[in-house]
């Protein structure tokens, strides 16, 4: 067979090559060796440490949020300043590295930002926590014309990721979205913050009884004993509105340009 | 005539529609096609039917793996469009020529879609008039099969395949979705006589058996009975229920009179048995699961040798030389024996053959085309799918938090009832004292209901362990309807105050007409909040049997128009099976219910939940 000759020739010259390189190290003389082989070590070692002492701020946003809240629309508001032809139920995270789309005409050197926009439907929640880690900031885009159906769902859905171990320790903030606010019936951010707080605070007590039993380590929410509110997470949260379709994004942007400094 | 062809990304955005065929679609059927089908690994199937009111379709699909695009076509259920799978295969490869990732729009593709268009049905044309004289005489034959002939080669298939029918043409369009998993036209037009034959009530409504069930297809099933009464509510008037319960005859041995053997003096709780709360730590619920931190390297060794030992006869370097450069593009003859390697390894690990051959073919369906990346074998990319795969479908859909639910109910003032169904002898009681011995360790106040009226001790031993948890029970003793025990039983525990009532029911096999009846009535009448299906992890491939009739049961049975189905499956026997842990993806892949406890251990304590990382990687071991 072609392959088993090409092999054998192959394995000569490396013999060859082994032997070649075994007759220079014995002719240079120790000296010399040492002087390379220190050398390289400290290159070595200088560029270890130039690496663990360069703390590169993450430009990472994630955008999560249950299915069907806006995800997908924002993001390629934010990317390309329109919806496009619409969009259905992601099936994969949409990922890219760019310059916000109302930020293009602006002058000067502006820093890239990174967004994931992980996808809402509960079979693929495990998608979210290979993005956190890297995380700077996270949006949860909350449906505020859907809500009320759906409030059970979108609180446990926050709850997991407020409790989430890369959201505790690396106290990452966290910008609750009430999208599609251009709908007449979508309901008010403060409605929504007092119906989540209300949620949360609940899950907090049936959570809080098997939470050692859970994979993911989950840390207790908020202050025992008083009512759940925002304010008493470690991590900053805050709550702002949008419009996918329209393009009213503009606290979205704040917020993101915020994290991400230029 | 096309309802609409849609191109989209798999990361959701939609790149072209067809702007001629601008009919608004009713419903939303692209939703509905990317929730039930392609995400729960069921991409292998040929096509999926959608009810909406007003409307009835059919949508097929194809992937491009390597692109990472969805082409969806659409159209009325009724009309055989034969061209549609060619059609989907030519668009694809027109459109992989004029895509690129940046663009977002691609207006010039109209043109090139209507000439697709046109060739695709002149093809079909064609075809259609080479069969055109034997279709003549298939064509009487296909009205006689279809139009409500009892006699059928397969009389359950032809009985949905009328109520479908009928339901189509009565207009009675509940919502629902019916899981297709024929092969149907369009794939094979040569084998159209078959196809076109029969198509007059659709062989596209024939739902097939073997198919992986979707609970949704029963509702649809409830509501196209219309007014043609079918096999089983023929049998459901022959033998009318009496009023006293007879005891069963198992066997020639002449009916025993008594069944009531409990000890009269016992039953006001003597000092013989220990009246102290059983006290034996926290319940493994609320324990944390050590996961054993295999790295993924041993996984890749093992494979390592497999892939070597396999491909000795090819010779090392070629199958280097393959890794390394990647190969053009998967197809299925190069993920064939990967997948059956996988599908082998499977079934070893106690998964029923069926689930592991649709998993394979949805593997299948999303790798191909895909580029192979360089430094990368074939197997190690079908291993990853087949994680991904797994991990997706064992992921609960809904939240299977039942503090919360129970909570909830406490909130309304009402008990949170949980019902116990499966078959016998898979620890049905067992567990039931389990979960109460959980749920007391949180507070919640339980009651037991015995509803086990038929097997001898079963009332005895829920006293027993009522009288070890020290709470309250409500039995009847024997040979009491079991659906007006558990009714009482819920009354009682309103009265009382109690949070959650965990009723008992004997079990029965998944064939026993009467008893299934009995069961349905059991939950028609108390409407339970929660019914769990208890499984034993060393069931085989009868798994996919029990619960696919029980859940057809409990629909086609029950008196209302919305019947309940199982919510929840508990897997019992957990600490017997070592590494064949396989029952468990069976199971949750044909109801699509999660598992929401897992039986590990015969004290209280044994109970667990389920860790799908673990069970992932025991599978794929």
């Amino acid at each position: 067979m072609d392959f088993e000759k090409i092999e054998t020739e192959v394995k000569i010259h490396v013999q060859k090559w082994v032997g070649e390189a075994q007759l220079l190290i014995q002719r240079t003389s120790p000296a010399q060796l040492y002087v390379a082989v220190a050398v390289v070590v400290f290159t070595m070692l200088l560029l270890i440490l130039i690496k663990l002492f360069k703390r590169k701020t993450s430009n990472t946003i994630v955008l999560t949020g249950l299915s069907g809240s806006g995800k997908t629309i924002l993001f390629y508001q934010l990317r390309d300043g329109s919806s496009h032809l619409g969009t259905v139920t992601s099936m994969e995270p949409n990922e890219g590295t760019f310059v916000l789309h109302s930020e293009t005409t602006k002058k000067g050197k502006i820093k890239p930002v990174h967004i994931v926009d992980v996808p809402g439907h509960s079979r693929l929640r495990a998608k979210l926590d290979e993005f956190l880690p890297q995380a700077a900031g996270v949006v949860f885009v909350v449906d505020a014309v859907e809500f009320l159906p759906n409030c059970r769902a979108a609180s446990e859905y926050l709850y997991e990721v407020l409790t989430a171990a890369s959201v505790v320790k690396r106290k990452i903030p966290l910008l609750i979205l009430c999208n599609k606010v251009d709908k007449v019936t979508a309901h008010t951010k403060d409605f929504i913050r007092k119906q989540l707080e209300k949620e949360i605070d609940k899950l907090r007590t049936s959570r809080t009884a098997v939470s050692e039993a859970d994979v993911t380590d989950e840390y207790t929410l908020g202050t025992p004993g008083e009512a759940f509110a925002f304010s008493q997470c470690h991590n900053k949260v805050v709550i702002g509105e949008a419009s996918g379709l329209t393009g009213e994004i503009s606290q979205l942007e704040d917020f993101i340009r915020n994290l991400v400094k230029p | 005539m096309l309802e609409q062809l849609l191109i989209f990304t798999r990361g959701g955005l939609i790149l072209w529609t067809c702007r001629e065929l601008g009919n608004a679609l009713r419903g939303s059927p692209i939703e509905t096609l990317i929730r039930s089908c392609l995400l729960e690994e069921r991409s292998g199937s040929a096509s999926y039917s959608y009810d909406a009111p007003g409307a009835a379709y059919t949508l097929k699909w194809s992937f491009h793996n390597e692109l990472g695009l969805v082409f969806v076509a659409v159209y009325q259920r009724i009309l055989h469009l034969l061209y549609v799978d060619d059609l989907l295969e030519m668009v694809k490869d027109e459109f992989s020529k004029i895509y690129e990732p940046t663009r977002m729009v691609y207006n010039d593709f109209d043109d090139t879609f209507q000439q697709l268009k046109k060739e695709a049905e002149d093809l079909a044309e064609k075809m259609k008039k080479s069969k055109q004289p034997v279709k003549a005489i298939n064509a009487n034959l296909g009205k006689k099969q279809g139009l409500g002939q009892k006699g059928g080669v397969d009389g359950g298939n032809q009985k949905k395949s009328c109520d479908d029918g009928n339901g189509d043409k009565d207009g009675n369009k509940t919502k629902s979705y019916v899981y297709e998993n024929g092969h149907t036209n369009g794939e094979h037009v040569s084998n159209g006589e078959v196809t076109v034959a029969s198509g007059v009530n659709g062989k596209e409504n024939r739902s097939s058996n073997t198919g992986a069930f979707d609970k949704d297809k029963l509702q649809k099933m409830r509501g196209g009975k219309g007014g043609k009464k079918t096999n089983t509510a023929a049998v459901s008037k022959a033998p009318k229920e009496e009023l006293k319960k007879k005891p069963r005859v198992w066997n020639d041995s002449p009916p025993v009179s008594k069944l009531d053997f409990t000890d009269p003096v016992s039953e006001n709780g003597t000092d013989k048995v220990p009246v102290v709360a059983v006290e034996h730590g926290e319940s493994m619920m609320d324990r944390e699961e050590i996961i054993s931190s295999d790295s993924d390297s041993d996984e890749e060794e093992e494979l390592g040798k497999n892939a070597k030992i396999e491909t000795k006869k090819k010779g090392w370097f070629s199958t280097m030389f393959n890794s390394i450069a990647g190969k053009a593009s998967l197809d299925k003859a190069d993920l064939e024996p990967a997948l059956k390697a996988l599908k082998d390894r499977l079934m070893t690990k106690n998964v029923a053959e069926e689930i592991a051959e649709k998993l394979c073919e949805s593997v299948a369906a999303s790798l191909e085309g895909k580029k192979l990346a360089s430094f990368t074998r074939i197997s190690s990319t079908v291993q990853a799918a087949m994680e991904e795969a797994l991990v997706r479908i064992l992921t609960p859909r809904r939240s299977i938090d039942i503090m919360r639910d129970v909570h909830a109910a406490k909130d309304q003032g009402k008990p949170y009832v949980v019902v116990f169904v499966g078959v016998n002898g898979v620890g049905k009681s067992t567990n039931l004292a389990k979960v109460a011995y959980w749920l007391l360790q949180h507070k919640v106040s339980v009651m037991m209901a015995a509803c086990d009226t038929f097997r001898s001790g079963a009332v005895e031993q829920l006293r027993t362990h009522a009288r070890r948890l020290q709470i309250p029970i409500f039995e009847k003793g024997y040979e009491k309807d079991p659906a007006i025990v558990a009714k009482e039983a819920v009354q009682e525990a309103t009265r009382n105050g109690s949070d959650v009532v965990l009723v008992d029911t004997a079990g029965r096999m998944q064939d026993n007409e009467p008893l299934m009846r009995a069961l349905s009535k059991l939950i028609y009448v108390n409407n339970p909040d929660l019914i769990l299906f208890v499984g034993e992890a060393l069931v085989g491939n009868d798994a996919v049997d029990q619960l696919s009739k029980f859940n057809q049961k409990l629909a086609d049975l029950s008196p209302s128009p919305n019947p309940q189905l199982i919510d929840g499956i508990l897997l019992t026997k957990f600490d017997t099976i070592d590494d064949k842990v396989g029952a468990a993806l069976s199971m949750v892949y044909i109801s699509g219910s999660p598992v929401m406890f897992v039986g590990c251990g015969q004290s209280y304590t044994d109970l667990k939940k389920l860790n799908v990382k673990s069970i992932v990687k025991t599978l794929l071991k």
